[in-house]
């Protein structure tokens, strides 16, 4: 995976309820992310091919996610069973980071002319999909909170990032680093961001019910 | 003359000196996030450890190691110079047995918008599917499929002076021996060697499911050469198909001269030309769900000048196939099974009381194996080849093996 701190960031991911009151009252927290570096592609030299036909590197790998650490007590009451969707087009995984709530039923179609195969052996969901042909879709459920890390086993330079949340307080930035985590708990939380190349400390912040936070990050790269 | 010949560090030292002003520039500040990386490594670590086979031979390879028991560490690397621009290398050793720039090439992607790719170096072989896969978790046994490594009595440095001659030697690939050529002990050559890349230059080119590929080069399928000017001349191509129900399919030939020059030297000159390795193969792969099954057929022809007392030259042929099955049993159990013949041609000598009879002694290989994939770049696998050959001293022999692979 790459991803330094992973550990840390699971045990944040999986943790229960914790100090964080939720009244009830809801309000925005919002921001940016910006990436010391992009993360590396993970590729490695295609030496025994004929052309080494790789397709290039997407601004995909700077998505970063943000998310309040640990939930608010309330919010595994009404934790909905949604459906999610990571295609896999130009031998590439769309998008390359998901964030889900658990139960949430990701579908994996392919939508490339050639077959593909997902898998991953993360602890938090270890399955495989077998190989399967274009226009078809592979489905998993996803029960743990965790970082589940995807590849394909037909083209290796193919990978992705799923976070199962236990609580549905999170955001995916937008290709220009944003993200907004409307109707957060009013309270005192802590807000966490992963991304590819690192964590950042955890930042905690106070909301009141209607108010909206700006809060920005800066993620370096972990040693 | 005596031996595989292991080509100078020559190449891998280009590379590294190619390297050393990329690495420089690497510290100058880019201002433009850059989304493609312009250096890319790769480290490999591969250990199988099967019994000691020092009186059959049945997994030796023309660099005299023992394919089931071996450890090989490969360093990968590409500098992206430009867009269209890249220098790829491989330095690998065997056994700790010294370093070699098993391939070192630049690869020109001349229109950015065509699937034109044009390499030149020490290139991959064109010819089949399974030398370009033939490492680490590609290869779903522990084994090499026969027409890749098993050793025929064919040597490209000394040959037979009479049909006898060949015949003596049927089941000693490990250590054929002839009249004409070096005197020096050394091992035989399979159809197609996957332990050695030969230099040259190679096309390939991609339309929609079709590619094609073509390869000039140094040596032949059975003896690729890097450096060496002794060696023969090749050419090598490949039109393959990647279909949408899930199958590959490809049909590859080469042809070139395969017996060294100072060999040749040795033959009465009208048989010189009598030097001609010729392959065609057949690859072919289907996956779907669980199942990936994969087979390849190859027919080899070898020309034979033989000696002044012999009749005139021959041509003797060899054909060689398997099929193998991989099933993944959960995300990181699978189960696999590989079934492999290697059969020859008839020649007529003095020997066997005058009957024709092949001129090598033939095998068949069955392999099982196990593997365990411990992560995205860590696989353990245990498994058992058996062996069976028609002649020789040792006729069958089975051997466990188990394997470690890591990679990243």
């Amino acid at each position: 995976m790459g991803t330094p701190g992973r550990v840390a960031t699971i045990l944040l991911l999986t943790a229960g309820p914790g100090a964080a009151v939720w009244s009830g009252d809801t309000g925005t927290i919002r921001g940016r992310v910006t990436l010391a570096a992009l993360p590396r592609a993970g590729d490695r030299p295609a030496v025994a091919d004929l052309s080494g036909h790789r397709p290039a590197a997407s601004a995909e790998r700077a998505r970063a996610v943000v998310y309040l650490d640990p939930a608010p007590r309330q919010a595994f009451d009404e934790l909905p069973a949604g459906r999610a969707r990571m295609d896999q087009r130009g031998e590439q995984f769309v998008p390359r980071v998901l964030a889900v709530t658990a139960g949430t039923i990701v579908d994996f179609p392919n939508s490339d002319v050639t077959f593909h195969n997902v898998f991953s052996l993360s602890a938090a969901r270890t399955f495989d999909l077998g190989r399967y042909r274009p226009g078809r879709t592979g489905s998993v459920t996803f029960e743990r909170a965790g970082i589940v890390t995807v590849f394909c086993d037909i083209h290796a330079h193919m990978s992705a990032f799923i976070l199962v949340f236990n609580h549905p307080f999170f955001a995916v930035t937008d290709a220009d680093g944003r993200y907004n985590i409307p109707r957060a708990p009013a309270g005192t939380h802590t807000l966490m961001v992963w991304s590819e190349i690192g964590r950042t400390a955890p930042r905690r912040i106070t909301l009141a019910e209607g108010e909206t936070i700006e809060a920005d990050f800066r993620v370096a790269r972990a040693p | 003359m005596s031996g595989p010949r292991r080509p100078p560090l020559a190449p891998a030292a280009l590379l590294a000196i190619a390297l050393v002003p990329a690495g420089v520039a690497a510290q100058t500040p880019d201002e433009t996030p850059r989304t493609s990386p312009r250096y890319l490594f790769g480290l490999d670590v591969a250990g199988t450890f099967g019994p000691r086979d020092g009186d059959a031979f049945f997994n030796y390879t023309d660099y005299e190691h023992n394919a089931l028991r071996l450890a090989r560490v490969r360093l990968l690397a590409e500098w992206r110079a430009t867009g269209r621009v890249s220098f790829l290398g491989e330095v690998r050793t065997e056994d700790g047995d010294g370093a070699e720039a098993a391939a070192a090439y630049v690869r020109i992607r001349p229109w950015p918008d065509r699937a034109l790719t044009i390499q030149a170096g020490r290139i991959p072989p064109v010819i089949g599917a399974f030398p370009r896969r033939a490492y680490g978790r590609d290869n779903a046994l522990l084994g090499t499929p026969l027409a890749y490594q098993y050793l025929t009595s064919l040597r490209p440095d000394a040959v037979p002076a009479t049909v006898d001659d060949l015949l003596r030697m049927r089941a000693r690939g490990w250590r054929p021996s002839y009249p004409l050529g070096t005197s020096a002990n050394g091992p035989g050559v399979p159809i197609v060697s996957t332990s050695r890349w030969g230099t040259g230059i190679e096309a390939e080119w991609r339309v929609g499911w079709v590619d094609a590929a073509g390869a000039w080069s140094l040596g032949s399928p059975a003896a690729p050469e890097a450096l060496d000017r002794r060696a023969g001349r090749q050419w090598s191509g490949r039109v393959g198909a990647v279909l949408p129900v899930g199958l590959t399919a490809g049909v590859s030939g080469a042809r070139g001269r395969w017996i060294d020059a100072e060999v040749l030297a040795l033959v009465p000159a009208d048989r010189r030309r009598h030097a001609t390795q010729s392959v065609v193969a057949l690859d072919v792969e289907w996956g779907e769900g669980p199942w990936l099954l994969r087979s390849e057929w190859l027919w080899s022809a070898f020309d034979l000048p033989l000696g002044p007392d012999a009749a005139g030259p021959i041509q003797v042929g060899t054909w060689s196939g398997f099929v193998e099955a991989r099933r993944r049993l959960h995300a990181r159990w699978q189960l696999a099974v590989r079934a492999g013949r290697l059969a020859f041609s008839r020649v007529q000598g003095t020997l066997d009381e005058g009957r024709r009879t092949p001129w090598d002694a033939g095998v068949d290989r069955a392999e099982l194996a196990v593997g365990f994939r411990a992560g995205r770049g860590v696989d353990l696998r245990a498994g058992w080849q058996h062996n069976w050959r028609a002649r020789g001293r040792v006729r069958e022999r089975g051997f466990p093996a188990v394997q470690a692979l890591v990679w990243f």
